[in-house]
């Protein structure tokens, strides 16, 4: 018997608790089971993270080869170029017609180094005004940018997944492969990989930086929980999807939860403001400038601030932009918005209805500021923003599904089967957008990839092929009969939903896929696809919300 | 859950790991559609070039046809797969300039799909032939074989030739292992088959020809069993005549449906196989001996022109002959040594033949599996290292062979890990590009942190390991690593070329330093195998050792 196979032996039977028994994952990770080799498998699977990203930014990208705006990809690089070329005091001023920035400063400081970095390799990339557009052989420029993403997630978004998943791994006593299989299963996810290495954008900087405030609170840092939300806030500005949660998380655990605790409130409070003025000070404190162009005019450090937080809030944009599979969007079939009301009064509407929904989860964890609750809560309260509120994005929708996926730590089935049922609405939500940047192989190697993964192929393997081939699990000792079923809650009212949400979904693909859409309704395909989004959402929303209600009384080993 | 705890309860088998490849399959395949986008060599042109010329042309002309410079170069058995895989063209992929004979082709996005998934499809019978291996393998040594398998599949040379670079070895080695296997399993007449049904596909499997000669001569021709020398005529009954009969039939046969539709085009095909108009390296040295040779001519054409040896040597020739070799570069690929010896062609044919001999003459004592496998492996080595005009990708030529060697004891593994970092590391000048720096890097420290890890685990310690010498362990752990900190240095000075001119001066620089350093650690992986091959008995007895 060979040494590996003992060690194999010695191990206790493969756990009733694993969630992904029998799945793909399970079966690559399974030979690091042994004690010695546990530590390798943290590597293996960032590595094998970081590949699959590779390869996916070997495709294109949003707005290749598409003047005069180009798209993403170049308001990322328009971003370096300004930031490193012009004073502060210009950043959210210059040439707002064509990409002005619209992001709060921790964006633009992001950009200045990674602008700087790749100046100094090939200053072309970045020459101001000259290099719009840029677009090279020897994708040079593609590459560089290619490789902040990768450098930025690898920095901001992994470590603190893999951190998330140990943590929850070791207060519930899972076994470190369970761990581990559930970090994959997050790092997989396919949304987040396409839209920012197959799109391009940062999106895993602002996520990342959630999760570690979250780790931070799992850890009660509260401090250092409100530096990194404020941090992922400035990032971003929709990091605000979640502030109700953090919010009210971190307000009861300081007043309210057990007892109030006034030097607790204090520093977050004090953390939460420092970190605002680092971020915000050099808007203000370098903004001030005398020009001599006609078109920027003379701005005073405060002018520059409001600008800035003007720019960062676009309300002067419509209630939707693009088809988005939310609730104004897709009721706008039936009710034309637009025409019946004012913007002012959608803005009021939007607040309103976005209030009402995130308001249980907020009071929830505010009454009951339990950890395992902490991503239940930020996916409903982040959810209810996507679907209610004002100028959403497609690619908004990272935001809900960011603490959803983290629920693939959890062990219960259903949970599991919802989380996954999600996540495959929401790429098929992101379609239209993936295929305008010409990302279609890529889109289904990952929807295949990230489902085959988690094991939710496994039930077909065996049957198709001849024996000698013996398909299904190769190292693992799973049971020759043993088939996984694919993820579905035991419900059969749910099974009936997921499964024909999953029908349709296929309809609607193999319809946008060969057939054109009737002249008369050019958008029909997209309008469908926003549809059957927008249904799955709601529903898995209101679930969402009857699930922390449910849950608020349990214990961290439930969740 | 339920339903997951009541299955996991009926389990009665513990072991019940069947060791199928079919979900590494899978997970390679996501990974290789994604490469679909990627950068291709001129090799892509080459294959599309060839697929025109077999679907248009009659056979006759296939050898003759030089429109574009690719021209046909493999041997007929290739040029029919092509012609196989050209009746599979869609007509969009037609229309797309898939099949036209131009100088240089014209082709999009389907035509690359197309060939990329030819590719990806015809690699299957990889997997097919490893999984048989498995499968055949007795059930103590299912773990080291799957190990085996699964390393050469997930092998970062065939991602990086095959799926990147572009060309067919995944194919073309299955055909060459399933000759292994065959040999493993005693089929010797399989062996025979698929060796020259290897051969008629790729000529380079030529090298590998004096040792199949011998070990297929060894075990099913002779019988030596009751030999016993009473006069010279003892000789012919040593000969087991129908099997010579049956093995000798089968090769000719393979033979003749390969070359006898061309039989009066001989003289041309040939010179299409073995051009030996090329010079001695390629314009990368690929990391062999001459490589090494190559670089002490220039460190001594740079220190003679400084030192004042000019009494003895003549410097104007020395001056003559530099220029005449920059003029040249590019050109016909010659390298001219301006103080060593100039090598012939013979001399690499005679050495390389030499070590193949020394190889091969154990098998002839000895002609058990492991022995075969390793003068497998050290004829693959000594071509590698000797031979002329070797181009890196043959390096596969030695790793394969090895990784069903290395199982066979531990101290194997420290010249495996030489040969398989340095070897696959000395790949990476092929995919120049830097969109695939951060890819190859990392698959390739993947593979090497799982596999070499793996088989640490798998391989049965030997009785002899008190003769193992650490020292040369711990050497080859710093070489592997100072191997990955050459990359990462190289890449920075390719990286800064723009920012500083000096840098644009050192650009063969960094070749050279590729090559030389891989070969350092190809020709240390040599030295150990031979070592062990040759003077170590306990490794080579029936029982792994014991």
């Amino acid at each position: 018997m060979s040494s590996k196979k003992k060690l194999l032996k010695k191990q206790q039977k493969p756990g009733e608790e694993e969630a992904f028994y029998a799945s793909p994952l399970f079966d690559f990770l399974y030979p690091f089971r042994p004690v010695g080799s546990q530590w390798l498998t943290e590597y293996v699977i960032i590595i094998f993270a970081i590949i699959i990203r590779c390869a996916i930014s070997l495709g294109s990208y949003s707005g290749k080869g598409t003047p005069p705006m180009f798209g993403d990809f170049e308001a990322q690089r328009h971003w370096m170029e300004i930031t490193q070329h012009l004073p502060i005091s210009k950043w959210y001023w210059f040439d707002l017609q064509y990409w002005g920035l619209d992001y709060p400063p921790f964006t633009a400081y992001h950009s200045y180094f990674f602008g700087k970095l790749g100046s100094f390799f090939n200053p072309d990339w970045f020459a101001l005004n000259s290099s719009r557009g840029y677009e090279s052989d020897d994708n040079g420029l593609k590459t560089y940018m290619r490789f902040t993403v990768i450098l930025s997630e690898a920095v901001f978004y992994i470590p603190a997944v893999v951190y998330f998943t140990k943590w929850l791994g070791k207060h519930r006593n899972q076994s470190p492969i369970g761990q581990f299989i559930a970090a994959a299963a997050i790092l997989f996810q396919p949304s987040l990989m396409l839209i920012d290495h197959g799109h391009f954008q940062y999106n895993s900087v602002m996520l990342g930086l959630t999760v570690y405030a979250i780790n931070n609170l799992l850890d009660e840092f509260y401090g250092p929980a409100a530096i990194c939300f404020v941090l992922s806030l400035c990032f971003k500005q929709m990091a605000l999807y979640y502030s109700p949660i953090f919010f009210g998380y971190l307000l009861s655990k300081s007043l309210v939860h057990p007892s109030c605790n006034i030097s607790r409130f204090i520093i977050v409070a004090i953390s939460t403001v420092v970190s605002f003025v680092v971020m915000f000070g050099p808007i203000y404190l370098f903004g001030s400038s005398s020009s001599d162009d006609e078109i920027i005019a003379d701005v005073s450090g405060l002018n520059n601030l409001i600008q800035c937080i003007r720019r960062i809030f676009p309300f002067a944009r419509g209630i939707f932009e693009d088809k988005v599979a939310n609730f104004w969007c897709v009721t706008n079939v039936v009710i034309k918005y637009r025409e019946l009301f004012t913007q002012e009064q959608l803005q009021f509407y939007s607040l309103v209805a976005t209030l009402i929904g995130f308001l249980p989860s907020m009071i929830t964890i505010f009454l009951y500021p339990r950890k395992f609750l902490i991503p239940y809560a930020l996916a409903a309260c982040s959810m209810s923003f996507f679907l209610f509120s004002f100028q959403v994005h497609e690619k908004s929708i990272l935001l809900p599904l960011m603490p959803i996926t983290l629920l693939y730590t959890s062990t219960d089935w259903n949970v599991l089967s919802l989380v996954c049922w999600i996540n495959n609405v929401a790429l098929f939500t992101l379609w239209p957008l993936l295929r305008k940047d010409g990302l279609v192989l890529q889109y289904f190697v990952c929807y295949f990839l990230s489902n085959w993964l988690i094991g939710n192929f496994s039930f077909i393997t065996p049957k198709f092929l001849p024996s000698f081939l013996t398909p299904g699990p190769s190292i693992s000792n799973i049971d020759d009969d043993y088939r996984r079923g694919s993820l579905l809650p035991h419900n059969i009212l749910w099974k009936i939903i997921i499964i024909s949400s999953y029908i349709v979904m296929g309809a609607v693909q193999i319809l946008d896929l060969f057939f054109q859409p009737p002249t008369n309704y050019p958008d029909l395909w997209i309008i469908l696809n926003c549809t059957v989004g927008f249904g799955c959402f709601m529903l898995f929303w209101l679930w969402n919300n009857y699930k922390i209600i449910q849950m608020r009384n349990k214990t961290l080993n439930d969740l | 859950m339920k339903s997951v705890t009541k299955n996991i309860k009926n389990k009665t088998n513990k072991d019940a790991a069947r060791f199928s490849l079919w979900n590494f399959w899978i997970a390679a395949l996501m990974l290789k559609l994604l490469l679909i986008p990627d950068y291709f060599s001129t090799d892509f042109d080459v294959h599309r070039n060839w697929l025109a010329i077999t679907n248009k042309l009659p056979l006759r002309e296939w050898y003759y046809e030089n429109t574009s410079q690719w021209t046909l170069d493999y041997p007929p058995f290739f040029a029919y797969f092509e012609w196989f895989l050209s009746q599979f063209v869609p007509k969009f992929v037609k229309e797309d300039g898939c099949l036209d004979i131009l100088p240089e082709g014209e082709f999009g996005w389907s035509t690359i799909v197309f060939q990329r998934l030819t590719v990806i499809i015809s690699e299957i019978l990889l997997f097919v032939v490893l999984q048989v291996f498995i499968n055949n393998s007795g059930s103590n040594e299912k773990t080291q074989s799957f190990v085996v398998a699964s390393s050469i599949i997930l092998s970062p040379g065939f991602l990086m030739i095959d799926h990147i670079h572009f060309q067919y070895n995944g194919f073309l080695f299955g055909i060459l292992i399933a000759s292994i296997v065959a040999a493993k399993n005693k089929r010797y007449l399989l062996c025979g088959l698929f060796y020259s049904i290897a051969l008629c596909f790729k000529h380079i499997f030529l090298y590998l020809a004096p040792c199949y000669f011998v070990f297929l001569l060894r075990a099913y021709v002779l019988n030596f069993q009751d030999f016993k020398f009473k006069s010279y005529k003892d000789l012919i009954l040593v000969v087991q005549w129908g099997n010579l009969m049956k093995l000798g039939g089968i090769v000719v046969c393979v033979m003749g449906v390969c070359f006898g539709p061309f039989w009066r085009d001989m003289n041309q095909l040939l010179s299409r196989l073995f051009p030996f108009s090329r010079g001695l390296t390629h314009a990368y040295w690929a990391p062999n001996f001459w490589a090494i040779y190559s670089f002490v001519d220039k460190m001594l054409s740079i220190l003679f022109v400084r030192v004042p040896f000019n009494k003895f040597i003549n410097l104007d020739k020395i001056e003559e002959r530099k220029r005449w070799n920059n003029g040249s570069r590019g050109l016909v690929e010659d390298v001219f040594f301006v103080i060593l010896p100039q090598i012939q062609p013979n001399l690499t044919f005679v050495l390389t033949l030499f070590y193949q001999v020394l190889a091969v003459v154990p098998v002839l004592f000895d002609p058990s599996f492991k022995r075969f496998i390793g003068s497998l492996t050290l004829c693959g080595f000594a071509s590698f290292l000797f031979g002329w005009h070797v181009h890196e990708k043959a390096i596969l030529l030695v790793i394969i062979p090895f990784s069903f060697l290395v199982v066979c004891d531990r101290r194997l593994l420290s010249s495996f890990m030489l040969v398989g970092s340095a070897g696959y590391v000395s790949l990476f000048p092929l995919l120049f590009k830097g969109q695939d720096f951060l890819l190859k890097c990392l698959y390739l420290i993947v593979w090497c942190i799982i596999y070499f890890f793996a088989f640490r685990k798998t391989i049965k310690l030997s009785s002899s390991v008190q003769r193992r010498v650490f020292f040369l362990d711990r050497l080859t752990i710093i070489y592997i690593f100072s191997l990955f900190l050459m990359v990462i240095l190289i890449e920075m000075i390719d990286l800064f070329k723009n920012r500083f001119v000096v840098l644009q001066k050192f650009e063969f620089l960094g070749l050279m330093v590729y090559s030389v350093y891989c070969s350092l650690g190809i020709i240390s992986s040599w030295i150990g195998l031979s070592w062990l091959y040759n003077f170590d008995e306990p490794l080579w007895m029936p029982k792994g050792g014991v």
